[in-house]
């Protein structure tokens, strides 16, 4: 048995067989027809925003709109890309989101290992006081982080965009679900080996529960990627700057804006996105089914 | 300026320029050779160079333009370097210069736009620059008086006009020939009255191209209807916080918007007017001016431009952005500031900045300038926007002072214009509105103008 | 709520296990406690003062704020707005979400592609889906007019009509967040044990029977989940309106968040902007607060 069955049927249960019961033909029909309708009525907006980073500036005003652009150009690349030092950007976005995203996952475990397993009066209080965190609005936490940020000295520094974000909420809830729902045989077993509570988390726990881990890294990267308005408030310089500000640098404050390019450089953000997306799907398929499914 | 910093050399420049000042004041207009050139020296006696940073919003092809005037004065003088800093839009850039405030974490200048700066006013985080001014040998009689008067307040000037813009009457030339009209905006809303039918295109009972397109509230629909209040001879405010909304006059423009899209049915409101505009789903528009570049070169037909029609009077707002030095910083620092706004909108950087960028000439000599001239030629559309700018008109308290009414006047227009309520009974309310957001903008003004 | 700790030899001392839970959850709590308690805590001080961010006093004002923001009909209206928009856009998430799993659940080919379609608005920036669907509403070009005139429709002006905007920002944000539940739905589906299903055929239930018998309740935990983390999005989804609507025509399409921003960002109102934010953060509480007692209490098992 190979771990990756392993911890399919302890975490999310049995594999379905997938043809182990006939379907009807009709279902099936219709099952496609209704992929097709998602993929349409799903993809559409993407197909624009694709086709859209293909188009002349003219172009992009034009009534009615092209549905594929009259002279394609690949033009809006490369002047998005020379529109700002883009290069640094994805380098400060990089730094950004994978040590913010760390914080988090390690975090998240521990947060969600110790309401799982142990100890502690009022540990559903803590829960909810950590829950809480997820109620608090945004807007009503950049002034006084600024002002906090300020006195730290960290104004335009990368621990000044991370720090702020380092703790996590969503991903505590979403593990703690996770963990809950491992079967008690294996952890017993493992403190019938002498294992401690530490060793339990990194050998057991973690492992065991890896596709939910990996399905809130993913949750967790999206959302450090995507972040624009705490790194705009709380950088200065170009060199400090990350991708969603550049994308922004692109549009003009007023007059018209060339659409074309800002598209072009909006693919910048999603598509390094969209590749981890597709090649972590499957993780985060049984992922969040083991956090969900069994509360 | 303290002592402490004041070298010969500096000395020597302040003698010259207080001449030069003088010179100047007989003279009125000061032709362009007379500014200095490069900066002043502002030299602390370490000899080291002044650092300062510069709060803007201007990103894009205007972001470049910013950038190249930044780097034409750090080349053309080697005691101060500026440094540019991109803080999102005008509102975005406000924002931070608040919390900057409150942090101690501010810039030496910043770009505050025209419903912005006077919050910074009132609560005293910006300084009076008259006497720097003299100090750097800025001539502020060679501004645009309708755009520099609007940064005075009791005879003191805070805010100093950079990237200025007013709306402009917008016309599809084609369908316009089409209609058999004659090639100019119209005179007057009476006038346009009368080709409206034409302009429009109707299949069935929808309109598929209106003769006119208005913004909605989130693209600053009571900026375009500032000018058109004073056209009917009615305004939002005045100058002491009044609200008139509810004036005969201001309720007759209303009233106007309202039947363009209602009763005479020839006008759309739209949430974003360009793109009707440029598509020909409208014939026309009033929108700004920082716009007329980006829009001629992207139409796929002849963009005219004309003043705004008038009505009984002509009416027509100023609008963009200005730079302002905050009050908390060292004195030092202060006057480099003011040396980076000299140059920057000296007669030629002013023109630079122009036909860079759409926004207009600040400077009354900049108009001569030979390549300013030539650029006329070129393009006639941007010099009817020059034209109309002596004719502009700072805007009432209510849009710009009283914070957030521009969205109040706006909220109150789309009620007016999509929803079809009576004016009166809108304005009504509004005025109320305004009146009691206007309660703490004057208890700070009372503090600080007396 | 159950607790399953697990008793180890060693930690028999239960102050030495206490310790163990403060070295682990300690840095997630001090984190939060400098950057979103204190700020909660900071704003709930500003409810009670008059201030506009930039002057150096900040006079106490008892509960005038309170009442300013409960006697202003504006608000209620936005109250209402919330409403709408929270229910319409869970409740559509969770209903069409639903749907869409169910269909796209058999072994059919490609379906990892439509799985990855329609998950990718979950990673586009917000900004970025306001301005692709502003295209898409206009009713004079857009491409949905295009479409509705295939079928002889015509298109409501979408942003502009008083009526059509709310509509408008839900479908946005339900097509943005859609794939969200869709993949949570999927992941729950292939969770459902397949021995319930021939159990139930066994006594002779239909296809209805036994969606409703067996697929219904295996998703209850899902629909749980989802519906905690939803609402909380829900609640605070500022970008989409922002961008397309900016809480317009009039205030249409104006919720709590936006409200939130228009007083402490726009009108610098502390004051106010601290109620909005207190009121929004009780209101998220308490409905989580019932959520999790019936998620813990009803959804446990398996």
């Amino acid at each position: 048995m190979t771990t990756r069955e392993f911890e399919y049927e302890t975490v999310v249960g049995p594999a379905p067989r997938a043809d182990a019961r006939p379907r009807p033909r009709a279902m099936r029909w219709l099952g496609y027809l209704a992929m097709i309708g998602v993929v349409i009525v799903i993809g559409l907006p993407i197909y624009w925003t694709l086709i859209g980073s293909f188009k002349l500036y003219n172009e992009i005003y034009r009534v009615p709109p092209t549905w594929f652009p009259l002279e394609p150009t690949w033009q809006n690349f490369p002047d998005a890309w020379n529109a700002a030092p883009f290069g640094r950007y994805y380098i400060n976005s990089i730094i950004v989101t994978a040590l913010g995203s760390l914080s988090e996952v390690a975090l998240a475990i521990m947060s969600a290992y110790a309401l799982a397993f142990v100890r502690f009066p009022g540990k559903n209080y803590v829960f909810i006081i950590l829950l809480s965190a997820l109620m608090i609005p945004v807007e009503i936490t950049i002034i006084p982080n600024y002002l906090t940020i300020a006195r730290l000295g960290w104004i335009n520094t990368y621990q000044g965009i991370i720090v702020p974000g380092a703790a996590i909420a969503y991903g505590t809830f979403l593990l703690r679900q996770a963990f809950k729902a491992l079967p008690y045989e294996v952890l017993e077993a493992a403190r019938v080996d002498g294992a401690g509570h530490l060793r339990t988390m990194t050998s057991v726990v973690a492992p065991m529960a890896q596709p939910a881990i990996v399905t809130m890294a993913l949750l967790s990267l999206v959302a450090k990627w995507n972040d624009f308005l705490w790194p705009l408030i709380v950088t200065n310089t170009a060199d400090m700057r990350t991708l969603p500000i550049g994308i922004f640098w692109l549009r003009d404050q007023e007059g018209l804006v060339n659409w074309g390019v800002v598209m072009a450089g909006s693919l910048f953000l999603i598509v390094p996105v969209m590749i981890g997306f597709i090649w972590a799907q499957r993780y985060i398929v049984d992922g969040i089914a083991a956090g969900a499914v069994k509360g | 300026m303290s002592q402490r910093f004041m070298t010969r050399r500096e000395m020597l420049k302040l003698m010259t320029v207080g001449g030069g000042a003088a010179v100047l004041a007989a003279c009125g207009t000061a032709p362009a050779a007379q500014e200095p050139t490069s900066a002043p020296a502002v030299v602390s006696e370490t000899g080291s160079t002044v650092n300062l940073t510069y709060w803007g919003s201007y990103s894009g092809g205007l972001g470049e333009a910013e950038t190249a005037l930044v780097e034409k004065f750090n080349g053309s003088q080697d005691e101060i370097v500026v440094e540019y800093q991109f803080q999102g839009s005008y509102e975005d850039t406000a924002q931070k210069f608040t919390a900057g405030l409150q942090a101690d974490t501010i810039p030496e200048v910043v770009l505050l736009s025209d419903v912005w700066w006077f919050t910074f006013y009132v609560a005293g985080a910006i300084s009076p620059l008259d006497d720097l001014a003299a100090q750097t040998g800025l001539d502020l009689t060679d501004f645009e008086p309708v755009l520099l008067n609007e940064g005075n307040r009791q005879g003191v000037n805070y805010w100093i006009p950079f990237g200025r813009s007013t709306p402009l009457f917008y016309y599809n030339k084609d369908i316009w020939a089409e209609a058999g009209l004659e090639d100019r905006a119209p005179a007057n809303w009476a006038e346009f009255i009368e080709w409206a039918p034409q302009l429009v295109q109707k299949e069935g009972d929808t309109m598929t191209r209106a003769a006119f397109v208005h913004p909605n509230s989130a693209s600053y629909i009571a900026w375009l209807f500032q000018g058109v209040t004073w056209q009917f001879g009615g305004q939002y405010s005045l100058d002491d916080f009044t609200m008139t909304m509810t004036d005969e006059n201001t309720l007759r423009g209303a009233q106007f918007y309202q039947d363009t899209a209602n009763s005479l049915g020839w006008a759309l409101l739209a949430s974003d007017i360009s793109q009707e505009f440029l598509g020909g789903t409208a014939a026309s528009m009033m929108a700004s001016t920082g716009g007329l570049r980006s829009i001629s070169e992207t139409a796929s037909f002849e963009v005219g431009v004309g003043f705004l029609p008038e009505e009984t009077y002509f009416g027509c707002p100023t609008g963009g952005a200005g730079l302002a030095i905050p009050s908390s910083i060292p004195d030092e620092k202060k006057l480099a500031a003011m040396q980076y706004i000299t140059y920057v909108t000296n007669p030629e950087n002013a023109g630079f900045w122009a036909r860079e960028t759409g926004y207009m000439p600040t400077r009354i000599s900049a108009k001569q300038l030979p390549e300013m001239v030539q650029f006329f030629e070129e393009n006639p559309n941007f010099k009817t926007a020059v034209d109309q700018l002596p004719k502009t008109r700072a805007q009432d308290a209510a849009r710009v002072y009283v914070r957030n009414g521009d969205q109040i006047i706006g909220k109150g227009l789309e009620r007016i214009v999509v929803n079809n309520e009576a004016p009166a009974t809108v304005f009504a309310e509004i005025n109320d509105e305004l009146t009691k957001a206007a309660e703490p903008i004057l208890e700070d003004l009372k503090a600080i103008e007396g | 709520m159950t607790s399953r700790a697990i008793s180890f030899p060693w930690t028999k001392r239960k102050h030495r296990e206490w310790l163990l839970f403060g070295l682990l959850v300690g840095p997630n709590l001090a984190l939060f406690s400098i950057f979103t308690y204190w700020p909660l805590i900071y704003n709930f001080y500003l409810s009670f003062v008059r201030w506009n961010f930039l002057r150096p006093t900040k006079p106490w004002v008892w509960f005038n704020n309170y009442i300013d923001t409960f006697t202003d009909a504006k608000f209620w209206e936005i109250m209402g707005n919330t409403l709408v928009f929270t229910v319409a856009t869970v409740g559509g998430t969770l209903l069409l979400g639903l749907l869409l799993a169910l269909l796209i659940n058999q072994p059919l080919r490609f379906r990892d592609g439509a799985r990855a379609i329609v998950f990718s608005p979950v990673v586009m920036s917000g900004a970025v889906v306001a301005v692709v669907w502003s295209y898409i509403f206009d009713p004079r070009y857009g491409l949905l007019d295009q479409i509705l005139g295939w079928v002889g429709l015509n298109s409501p002006d979408w942003l502009v009509d008083p009526f059509w905007a709310m509509p408008a920002v839900i479908i946005v944000y339900i097509w943005k967040n859609i794939g969200y539940a869709v993949v949570i739905y999927l992941a729950g589906l292939q969770g459902i044990p397949r021995d319930l299903y021939e159990a139930a055929r066994v006594d002779g239930a239909g296809a209805w029977a036994q969606f409703w018998n067996v697929t219904l309740p295996g998703l209850s935990p899902v629909a749980f989940f989802l519906s905690v983390t939803s609402i909380l999005t829900s609640f605070q989804s500022f970008d989409i309106i922002k961008v397309l609507t900016n809480g317009g025509p009039v205030n249409a399409t104006s919720t709590l968040i936006l409200f939130l921003y228009e007083l402490g960002f726009v009108s610098y109102d502390a004051g106010e902007a601290g109620v909005v934010a207190m009121v929004l953060f009780t209101i998220m509480f308490i409905l989580t607060l019932i959520q999790l007692r019936y998620l813990e209490r009803q959804v446990s098992y398996g």
